[in-house]
């Protein structure tokens, strides 16, 4: 007797091991906050853009995705879309998309408000908060940059200026 | 008359009853060793009539519990005025159940204190019958509670035998190291009930001289706004004011013994709801159970374990072992069910998650686990008797923590209404 | 160094046997001791138990045995206690840790977090401790159930004389008849209390309730089942814990499913006075008696995930949710968990009065949410130029929304009709009247073109606002584990029973030389077991006292 309960031995555990190893390891690391952080890749979004085509983050893949969170009722917001609107201009020939999402306001006031300031950039309907969820956003404007490879570079909270902006697309464009 | 009034005369009654039967089980206990008496007649003669006292005690429960009931249309068990009354009725039913097994008189004289002690600490509790709130409304209360509450009363006979073990087993006589600790152990076991009565003592005749302190404090409340929002609370005080509540100024003190001010205040990590009185409170108990004490000593001259000693020397503490493992083993799967499984059940059912680590929840788990462990122990033989003896007599203090601590100084999701 | 583990009647046991497989003589001392026997496991050896010990073996070992699992239980409470000490960031939502116990707490609570205490059922040691205890119930549970099945399946009924005189209960005395005889009347006996009877010429083994000692292992089952069940409930897919509001009226999307949900209604009840106790109505306080969402929910079968189609849907459940009594969809239960009872401008219908005449024209409906853009009145057109949910001013005098929510709600159209210029007139629209007063709606529109001389829109009466009265915050969850967490508890239950409320008893008894000797073992419950011995040696005409059944020994 006894000789087959070496194996038994090994393989129990084994499994022992395996499931033990899968329980601390996603008690240590499995508890993010599920917010992407820099180097993860963007989390996929589907939305209705204001040209009235549905967008998702893959028609602009192999570019630089600068994606601004934005509201109509946000001061900070509405104070940095003149900077958005100029760097889109600046770079939007070397690859460089900037996209605005509009988190859950009506088709309307986003118009109003785009064609009252001279927006031309892509702007994107976030109507029941989808994509505020998964990108974690809490204040408002928050604005990710997205590098060419499809990995999220910065996490910008905040009022950008101008400089900021510049200097972050050029870091995306020539890394 | 109405069904709470009959249920408020039940009570009484049910404890007047258990603290009558504990004189008759002290009677029959030690009077064997009266003079012109024969020992087993007078035994039997005596733990009849003590046994049948505590029985109508636990009749007069019984009938507030159903009284009670009818007149609230819920089972008093939502408030900690209620749940301590029927943990005290669980022990009076667990003590009954074992005392049937084993017909051990002795053990009536350790296990009645234990349901007087119970109830009276009830009685401390603001006692008008409330309604239920919605999340206890659920059928998932009257089985969750009075389960987990019978668990707990057989954990607690086991505590009182295993009390008497000790009593038994402990050479009062011998002066080396080990009995010496022992001793003193015991002496400590005996000093933390007292501490209970001190309590109850405490409250009780301050109560009944209308004795009230006020303070004014200013706490800053976090709220789930994340705001901070500074609210001037009032705090009542039913004890004199040894400590007040932190950031405070008082309002009113009625001097007591010329003490017309607090000592001191509370330290300021003691933020929770009530955290000054609660703790003035807790140093009530400990003074007036030091008080106790000392007065027992003195008229008795000797260590309380020393005086109670005697009362145990005729019985066969291979028995107490036995008694005090049965209780538990009874005791333990019950607790399981209602303290573990159907708690996870309604938890699921309530709050949609069977285990959230609330701090209730999380004594519950190390109830059932130090009851576990204990089990394990129990398979070796060097865990039998008087090691066992010890861990059910700490198991008791867990059972109690749980029960009563936890919502005195943790709050939880369960925290009763509850107030002291 | 390798025992010789061969006993005298000739059967060779495995290292660390304590009792004779066979015949149940100790091995393990020279036979002059009167101790009492270590009855574990029938005194078999554990699998674990062999001479050259390798490093699994020391692995497996170590988790064999019950000291170890003793010692992680008792680990595991105290690492328990730690945890209550203040509250866990899992039970609080919205606050910053790192501050958090700073500041409610001081330095010790800066301590706590620090020491991350503060989540303490999540952190490595914690689960690590869990794990351990799981490897432990597997092992130590396999280590013994079938040592312990194999000794008890083939017990010898003849045992050695010091097997017997070494149990806890034991008799000896002298019988008159032949042992074979007495042997055979003590069957009827022993069968009427239950005992399963085997004999063996003059020796006798009576046996009970064997099953109660595979209680423990079905309890260690369960557990393993239990805590199985619990890692698997953390796998993608099957777990989705999520707290949402949901305003009353309104179908809302239910995120990461595609479930809808529409609050029909939600209820708050009190207790009435009739309904309180005499004394807790004078205490002044108001109680709750139920909290009830009226809820349909509906499933998307079309356009689901095209956001520039209008999703289809089709109404799968409807229920009452309150608390305790979720809504259930095939797993997708809904809880009842707050709300909110702030109520919220859904939409007006006013209509539009010529101030000079006081004639009415028509009467529209004014969504706060993507409202119509155009509205034909009597021989006026209204074009909805812009809205401002929150209006304010900013400091350069622009009329702003501060916020998404219809607190102060302003709509700017565009008049056309007769009497006004071809391009139209502007005019703002304040559905509040009390922010018609604030913001000065005359003044502005004075400004605008002065239209409020000429027209006006006017809400009739309260029927034509229509309010969102409340909004109920909905706990939405998904746990496909959950059976199978209930089954590793109902294991455990059966374990419990089994093993606790039913004792294994065994009476061994031989007669040799007109001289009886009994002795008898059970699990737990001496006592009762005392109890039936000497009942049962009463009716072989054996008079013997409960107590003195008990085996003096040793005690330890």
């Amino acid at each position: 007797m006894g000789k087959a309960r070496r194996p038994v031995q090994i393989i129990i555990l084994v499994f022992i091991v395996i499931l033990g190893g899968y329980a601390i390891s996603s008690a240590v690391f499995g508890g993010g906050t599920g917010k992407p952080e820099p180097g993860d890749k963007p989390p996929a979004v589907k939305l209705l853009g204001l040209d009235g085509k549905v967008h998702t983050l893959e028609e602009y893949k192999g570019q630089a995705v600068v994606l601004n969170f934005w509201a109509t009722w946000c001061t900070y917001c509405v104070n940095e879309m003149p900077a958005l609107q100029a760097q889109w201009e600046k770079w939007r020939d070397q690859g460089v998309v900037v996209l605005g999402i509009n988190t859950g306001e009506d088709e309307m006031t986003v118009r109003n408000f785009t064609e009252q300031l001279g927006i031309d950039f892509p702007i994107l309907h976030d109507f029941e908060n989808d994509a505020v969820r998964n990108y974690g956003v809490v204040p408002m404007p928050t604005t990710f940059f997205v590098n060419k490879k499809g990995r999220i570079a910065s996490i910008r909270e905040g009022e950008l200026d101008l400089e900021t902006l510049d200097d972050q697309i050029k870091q995306l464009v020539n890394p | 008359m109405n069904f709470l009034e009959i249920s408020r005369l039940a009570f009484v009654t049910a404890f007047y009853l258990y603290c009558l039967s504990f004189i008759f089980y002290v009677i029959a206990v030690t009077g064997k060793t009266w003079k012109n008496r024969d020992p087993k007649q007078h035994e039997r003669k005596w733990g009849r009539i003590s046994f049948a006292t505590s029985s109508l005690g636990l009749l007069a429960h019984l009938i507030y519990c159903g009284t009670r009931w009818a007149y609230s249309g819920h089972i008093p068990v939502s408030n900690m005025y209620e749940f301590m009354t029927f943990l005290s009725m669980m022990i009076m039913i667990a003590f009954t159940v074992v005392f049937l097994i084993y017909r051990k008189i002795l053990l009536g004289m350790f296990a009645l204190p234990v349901a007087i002690l119970v109830m009276a600490y009830a009685a401390v509790f603001p006692q008008e019958v409330q309604p239920l709130i919605p999340s206890l409304r659920s059928i998932w209360l009257y089985i969750h509670v009075t389960l987990a509450a019978t668990g707990e009363s057989f954990f607690a006979v086991g505590f009182a035998a295993g009390l008497m073990y000790l009593l038994r087993t402990v050479d009062f006589g011998s002066h080396d190291k080990s009995a010496r600790r022992q001793k003193r152990w015991v002496e400590f076991t005996l000093f933390s009930i007292i501490i209970v009565v001190g309590f109850i003592v405490s409250v009780y005749s301050f109560r009944a001289a209308g004795y009230e302190a006020v303070f004014t404090q200013n706490t800053t409340n976090i709220d789930s706004q994340v705001e901070e929002d500074s609210t001037i609370g009032k705090e009542v005080y039913n004890l004199p004011p040894i400590v007040a509540p932190h950031n405070s100024t008082m309002e009113s003190v009625q001097p007591f013994l010329g003490m017309d001010h607090a000592l001191f205040e509370a330290p300021s990590w003691m933020k929770g709801v009530n955290a000054g009185r609660k703790f003035n409170t807790v140093l009530w108990s400990i003074l007036s159970g030091i008080v106790i004490y000392a007065l027992l000593r003195l008229i008795l001259r000797r260590p309380l374990g020393q005086l109670l000693a005697p009362t145990v020397r005729g019985i066969d503490p291979d028995d107490l072992d036995e008694i005090s493992y049965r209780a538990i083993a009874i005791g333990f799967p019950i607790f399981t069910l209602g303290a573990l499984v159907f708690a996870m059940i309604w938890a699921q059912q309530a709050w949609g998650r069977f285990w959230g680590w609330d701090p209730k929840e999380v004594w519950a788990l190390i109830t059932w686990l130090y009851y576990s462990a204990y089990l394990h122990l129990r398979l070796s033989r060097g865990f039998q008797g008087k090691k066992a003896s010890w861990l059910a007599v700490l198991g008791f203090l867990v059972v109690m923590f749980t029960l009563v601590g936890v919502n005195l100084i943790i709050a939880g999701l369960h925290s009763y209404a509850g107030t002291d | 160094m390798i025992k010789n583990t061969k006993c005298e009647c000739g059967h060779q046991n495995r290292v660390g046997t304590v009792l004779c497989e066979a015949c149940g003589k100790p091995l393990e001392d020279n036979g002059d001791s009167t101790e009492l026997l270590e009855m574990r496991y029938d005194g078999a050896a554990r699998r674990s138990q062999r001479a050259n010990p390798n490093w699994i073996d020391k692995v497996w070992n170590f988790f064999s045995s019950v000291k170890v699992a003793v010692y992680l239980i008792i680990f595991t409470l105290i690492g328990a206690i730690f945890g209550t000490i203040f509250e866990q960031e899992s039970n609080f939502v919205s606050f910053d840790p790192s501050t958090f116990y700073k500041e409610k707490y001081g330095t010790i609570g800066d301590l706590y977090y620090k020491l991350g205490l503060s989540h303490t059922y999540e952190s490595w040691w914690f689960v690590t401790l869990l794990v351990m205890i799981g490897a432990s119930l597997v092992i130590c549970s396999l280590d013994r159930v079938l040592p312990l099945y194999k000794a008890l399946s083939k017990q010898k009924i003849k045992k050695h004389m010091q097997f017997l005189t070494r149990q806890k209960v034991v008799y000896q005395g002298p019988v008159s008849e032949n042992g074979a005889a007495w042997t055979q009347r003590a069957i009827a006996p022993l069968k009427k209390k239950g005992y399963r009877v085997h004999t063996d010429g003059d020796a006798l083994l009576a046996e009970k309730q064997r099953f109660s000692r595979w209680g423990p292992y079905v309890i260690h089952i369960g557990l393993i089942v239990f805590l199985l069940a619990v890692l698997f409930r953390g796998l993608p897919g099957l777990h989705l814990d999520k707290h949402y509001w949901f305003p009353e009226g309104e179908i809302t999307k239910i995120p990461d499913t595609n479930l809808y949900l529409k609050n029909e209604k939600f209820t708050v009840e009190y207790y009435t006075e009739e309904e309180m106790s005499k004394e807790f109505r004078e205490t002044g306080k108001v109680v709750p008696k139920l909290f009830e969402t009226k809820a349909v929910l509906y499933k998307c079968t079309a356009n689901c995930d095209d956001p520039s189609k209008e999703p289809v849907l089709t109404e799968v459940k409807r229920h009452a949710i309150r608390v305790n009594d979720p809504l259930n969809y095939q797993g997708f239960k809904a809880y009842q968990f707050d709300f909110d009872l702030t109520p919220k401008l859904r939409s007006v219908k006013p209509v539009l009065v010529d101030v000079k005449t006081g004639k009415q024209y028509g009467k529209f409906q004014l969504d706060m949410t993507d409202p119509q853009l155009k509205y034909e009145l009597g021989p006026y057109t209204l074009e909805l130029k812009n809205k401002f949910m929150d209006f304010s001013l900013n400091e350069k005098g622009q009329p702003v929304s501060i916020s998404n929510n219809p607190n102060a709600p302003a709509f700017l159209f565009l008049v056309k009709g007769p009497d006004l210029p071809q391009e139209g007139v502007q005019y703002i629209y304040f559905p509040k009247v009390i922010d018609k007063e604030r913001f000065q709606q005359d003044a502005i529109n004075e400004k605008l073109g002065g239209l409020q001389n000429k027209l006006a829109l006017d809400v009739l009466g309260m029927e034509d606002v229509d309010f969102i009265e409340s909004s109920s915050y909905l706990n939405i969850r998904v746990d496909r584990a959950m059976p199978f967490v209930w089954l590793g508890l109902g294991i455990v239950m059966i374990g419990l029973v089994m093993g606790f409320y039913w004792h294994h008893r065994r009476i061994w008894l031989r007669i040799d030389d007109g001289v009886l000797t009994l002795g008898a073992h059970t699990s737990k419950n001496w006592f009762g077991l005392r109890r039936e011995v000497a009942a049962f040696l009463k009716t072989m005409d054996v008079d013997v006292d409960e107590k003195d059944l008990e085996n003096g020994g040793n005690r330890s």
